[in-house]
């Protein structure tokens, strides 16, 4: 079929999915009592006890659960997804939502600038040199990257680069936030490095890199170790391929060999899984971004979780894998383009 | 015909038991591998031992003295005057006739025997969480790969909502949903962990039902479920150890990370990421708070995965001489 | 005058495999010659060595190979005592291997051109030549005018500038006329083309270009028409024929199928258990089998015109290689086999004229 059918397809799945999912995390947000009412994303303080009644009557809250599901249907499809609780001003949980989200793919972004930079060059070592030295080596350095409690690494490197660079006078990185110059600079992506470039200003674009060093490799660690393995089995199976032989055969250069031969085939599959990486990467920085006080979503859905905010934990959780699931559709298409043979 | 089918099975076992040498032996030649493997097995043994070490009653506040909001001071948040390691930054000493050998908590409790106590908690649940997820997983995974059809698809669409979560984001929700006793707590991770586990078998299944061999027992009369659980699943089974002993250093490096975000259900428990999340607020003052349950953790998830990496290179049938 | 056309010689070559089980003495003091412009037949069962000859001329030995004795000498050099880089060298202008499957000895996720075109690129300086003569003469120059070129030694006035491009696009064109000759239809669409995309002939006959490119003057075909039907069989073998004649190569032909051997080679190398056993023209050795396992081969060909009940084959296995047979590793399943057979390995020696055999029963 064309491609344009597949992808189609593939979205119509989607749908089903979200749907899927949709079910699953309003059954657990409004089946459960704990937390906030969710009718409360709908009531300013203000309303008489007639008002509140009538505004539960309106989004269907006094109906069965299930109808109550094609009620928040209705709603959502009207763009109104309620409004969140006193933790986030009782702003629609949209905007509050969208407001911080930039913050999340700026240091996603980042973190896999690193990880892709780092972690394939050792992936590739670990395989052209097999069992020798270098190999062991990033082995370690990848493995303790995975086997790293993330909030535990954010800490280190606070600790060293915040607290300790202060007390010995070094200058020093600083440990919260994303930027130390709030509002200098107008609101353009929301992401502080990239507002700052459009804007030109660049002291306010140091700022806000120095601010972004730390989460970032903090969060690269951890994918860096592995990504690394996916490379490294990769390109071992590669290279002990026949068409590997037969170039060297042909007299071409080992380098030769290894990166116009061998790559390609290798790098197929990490590609493939850097995509879904990213996806996963920007659902999961919560605890990143609860150590180093990011502003970004996995912060705020933590506030939410303890608050019991349903309406947020919705969205969220909709929208995440929202990006999952593209995420994932993006990777197959690219895999269909990357290797030749590949039929749809 | 029974006997036949008798010596038929044991060679079979032999096949398998020689198989099973060759893969140690494999094993043996890497150094890391080795490694990985004894520091997991002592802390294993330490963790099965830790409660006849340390007296698990240390671990419970209101056994110190002065517990009623006025902490025995010197023993709060301390560290050891004649402690090997120095801290920079403003800490307390401690002066005082005991040897803590890692600091004290803001209980006034020894942190390294803290730590010990943990062990036996964290290793626990990594590994009813590993071995549930795994079994039930596998389960799934075999079915559908064996059944195909609709219920195949079924299971994948399912399996798909499941894997389209971060893992910690739906622990979270389930978390705060259902309470935060341990055994919720374990629910929810076993949520979390089993689907990687349907793909893995039923990938597995999915090849060797291409192998015609299936086909062929089928033909002899054997059952299905017979063929399932004699053969398909032993052959099937080196991915899904690979898995469970990477999956055993991630479950506790997630554990302790729901403990340390607030969901711990009592904030004396000892636990890893329990210990670490109390230190959250000294942070600079007590930098030894998290710095050493944080390494615990480490090490011993690092061991299990080099193990279970290194076991995943040497099960590998395609680098297998 | 035997020694001036003899263009590789190989020696006495014992070759180890390190492997969990044990040592694989994989050859066992092969002793091989070939000269110009002749085409090779080296036949056995699977398992006899042949391949790894092959590789150990190339020095694409895998990295548990350890080579534990004897030498290779190429024009008077021994390849076994030449750097990586010197090897990798004579790969490019000297050595050419097609190998067996073309399915998985084609890089899939390149393409056809880029996989003939690199081979062209190694040398740079013949493309600049090639470009400077066709620009001076006025017309196109072919991969046969190339072919003669390797004895001539032409050189053109260098001081014609030549842009990359140029280079490029003469490299392409090559690649065209390459394929050309060796019969591949539809020549310049195949190159925008992917190996999966192709037929097992056409892929089999784009890695014979790919080693026809360097001009080579040694060529080593390993089963090339194993994997292929019949027909195509017989399409590869006329091709190899003709480009026989075209190209100033001598070509050692590998095959496990004697028919194919007779078909195509002048003399014929029997191998059996890491050993050559018997060498000698392709007619004789069909007329006059001398070694004992030449003679069972031999007899185990069905033959069309006269059918029998029941076919011969040859009683007992392949030896294992780890723990060969001592002595003659063929003993075991000889019939003629004599006390010495077990003790000591026969030498390769001349028993007729230009026949030779490693057998105690023959000669020695």
């Amino acid at each position: 079929m064309k491609i344009y059918e597949y992808v189609v397809r593939r979205l119509i799945l989607m749908i089903f999915v979200l749907l899927g999912i949709s079910i699953l995390v309003f059954y657990l947000a409004r089946g459960f009592p704990s937390g906030i009412a969710p009718w409360a994303a709908y009531i300013t303080p203000k309303m008489t006890a007639q008002q509140i009644e009538e505004v539960k009557r309106i989004h269907g809250f006094d109906q069965p659960l299930h109808i109550q599901y094609f009620y928040w249907m209705r709603d959502i499809l009207h763009g109104d997804w309620g409004r969140a609780g006193i933790w986030a001003q009782g702003r629609p949980v949209s905007e509050v939502l969208f407001s911080h989200f930039p913050y999340t793919v700026e240091l996603s972004v980042a973190a896999m600038m690193i990880t892709i930079a780092v972690g394939m060059p050792l992936g590739i070592i670990s395989a052209l040199k097999n069992n020798k030295l270098p190999d062991h080596v990033s082995r370690i350095i990848a493995l303790t990257g995975y086997s790293t409690p993330s909030y535990w690494f954010g800490f280190m490197l606070q600790l060293v680069f915040f607290y300790y660079f202060r007390l010995w006078g070094l200058p020093n990185l600083p440990s919260s936030g994303a930027s130390g110059m709030e509002g200098a600079v107008s609101w353009v992506t929301g992401m502080p490095v990239l507002d700052g470039l459009i804007a030109g200003n660049v002291q306010y674009t140091l700022d806000a890199l120095r601010h972004l060093i730390l989460p970032a490799t903090s969060l690269a660690f951890i994918s860096l170790g592995f990504l690394a393995r996916i490379v490294r089995a990769s390109m071992l199976e590669v290279m002990r391929q026949d068409y590997i032989t037969l170039a060297r055969s042909k007299g071409l250069r080992e380098r030769v060999v290894i990166y116009r031969h061998a790559l390609k085939n290798a790098l197929i599959p990490a590609v493939t899984l850097a995509g879904i990486f990213f996806a996963w990467l920007l659902g999961g920085a919560l605890i990143t971004e609860f150590v180093f006080a990011w502003p970004g979503v996995g912060q705020l859905s933590l506030q939410a979780v303890s608050q019991g905010d349903s309406n947020f934990l919705l969205l969220y959780t909709l929208v995440i894998a929202a990006i999952i699931v593209i995420a994932n559709l993006v990777v197959d298409i690219a895999y269909i383009f990357l290797d030749p043979r590949i039929k749809y | 015909m029974a006997k036949k089918t008798a010596e038929a099975r044991t060679g079979e076992w032999a096949a398998r038991w020689a198989d099973i040498k060759y893969t140690f032996y494999l094993l043996r030649k890497n150094p890391l591998v080795m490694a990985g493997s004894i520091i997991a097995i002592f802390f294993v043994v330490l963790a099965l031992l830790a409660n006849f070490i340390v007296d698990p009653n240390l671990a419970n506040p209101s056994g110190y003295p002065d517990f009623d909001g006025n902490y025995p001071f010197e023993r709060k948040l301390v560290w050891n005057r004649d402690s090997i390691i120095s801290w920079p930054g403003r800490i307390h000493l401690y002066e005082g006739p005991e040897q803590f050998l890692l600091g004290t908590d803001s209980w006034g409790r020894d942190l390294f025997k803290m730590i010990i106590l943990a062990l036996p908690v964290d290793m626990e649940n990594a590994f009813i969480i590993t071995v549930g997820a795994a079994a039930f997983g596998t389960l799934i995974g075999a079915l559908a790969g064996y059944a195909g059809g609709v219920v195949d698809e079924a299971v994948l669409r399912i399996t798909d909502i499941f894997l389209a979560f971060p893992a910690l984001v739906l622990a979270l929700v389930f978390a705060a949903m259902f309470g935060r006793t341990l055994s919720t707590l374990r629910y929810a991770l076993l949520l979390v962990w089993w689907p990687p586990y349907v793909r893995l078998m039923r990938g597995q299944i999915l090849g060797e039902k291409e192998k015609g061999y299936v086909e062929a027992l089928r033909a002899l009369g054997g059952g299905h479920i017979g063929i399932l659980f004699r053969h398909i699943l032993p052959n099937s089974i080196y991915p899904i150890l690979v898995q469970a002993t990477l999956d055993f250093g991630g479950v506790i490096l997630t554990f302790s990370a729901l403990m340390f975000l607030g969901f711990s259900p009592s904030p004396s428990l000892p636990e890893l990421g329990n210990l670490a999340a109390s230190g959250y607020e000294h942070i600079f003052e007590a930098p030894w708070l998290i710095v050493f349950p944080g390494l615990t953790m480490l090490i011993i998830a690092l061991a299990f995965n080099l193990v279970g990496d290194g076991l995943r290179d040497v099960l590998d049938p395609k680098l297998r001489r | 005058m035997k020694e001036r056309n003899r263009v590789l010689e190989i020696k006495d070559l014992k070759v180890n495999f390190h492997t969990y089980r044990g040592e694989v003495k994989a050859l066992n003091g092969v002793n091989l010659n070939l000269y110009k412009r002749e085409i090779l037949g080296l036949v056995g069962e699977s398992g006899c060595g042949k391949s790894v000859t092959a590789l150990t001329v190339l020095g694409l030995l895998p990295e548990n190979a350890y080579i534990e004795g004897g030498e290779i000498l190429f024009r008077g050099e021994d390849l076994l005592k030449k750097s990586a880089g010197d090897i990798r060298l004579l790969r490019a202008d000297e050595l050419a291997t097609v190998f067996q499957d073309p399915l998985t000895y084609l890089n899939p996720v390149l393409k056809i051109e880029t996989q003939l075109v690199e081979v062209f690129m190694l040398d740079k300086k013949l493309l600049k030549q090639a470009v400077i003569a066709q620009k001076t003469h006025g017309k196109n120059v072919t991969f046969t005018d190339i072919l003669s070129w390797k004895n001539d030694s032409v050189m053109e006035s260098t001081n014609l500038k030549v842009s990359r491009g140029e280079v490029k696009k003469m490299a392409k064109d090559l690649c065209v006329d390459l394929l050309r000759l060796v019969k591949m239809p539809d020549a310049e669409r195949i190159l925008s083309q992917y190996p999966f995309e192709l037929s097992g002939g056409m892929r089999q006959r784009a890695m014979i270009a790919m080693a026809l490119a360097r001009r080579p003057s040694l060529f080593i075909a390993d089963e090339i028409t194993t994997a292929v039907d019949v027909t195509i069989q017989a399409q590869i073998l006329h091709l190899m024929r003709e480009l026989r004649d075209k190209i100033d190569a001598s070509t050692i032909m590998i095959t496990h199928d004697l028919s194919v051997a007779a078909e195509i080679a002048d003399r014929i190398a029997v191998m059996y258990g890491g050993n050559v056993v018997e060498v000698s023209s392709t007619v004789e050795i069909f007329r006059n089998p001398l070694h004992p396992y030449t003679k069972m081969l031999m007899k185990a060909i069905p033959n069309v015109k006269k059918p029998v009940k029941k076919l011969k084959s040859i009683p007992g296995t392949v030896p294992e290689m780890i723990n060969p047979p001592s002595g003659c590793r063929f003993h075991p399943r000889c019939p003629f086999a004599m006390d010495k057979c077990k003790k000591e390995r026969p030498k390769l020696l001349e028993a007729v004229e230009k026949h030779e055999v490693a057998c105690y029963l023959i000669k020695g």
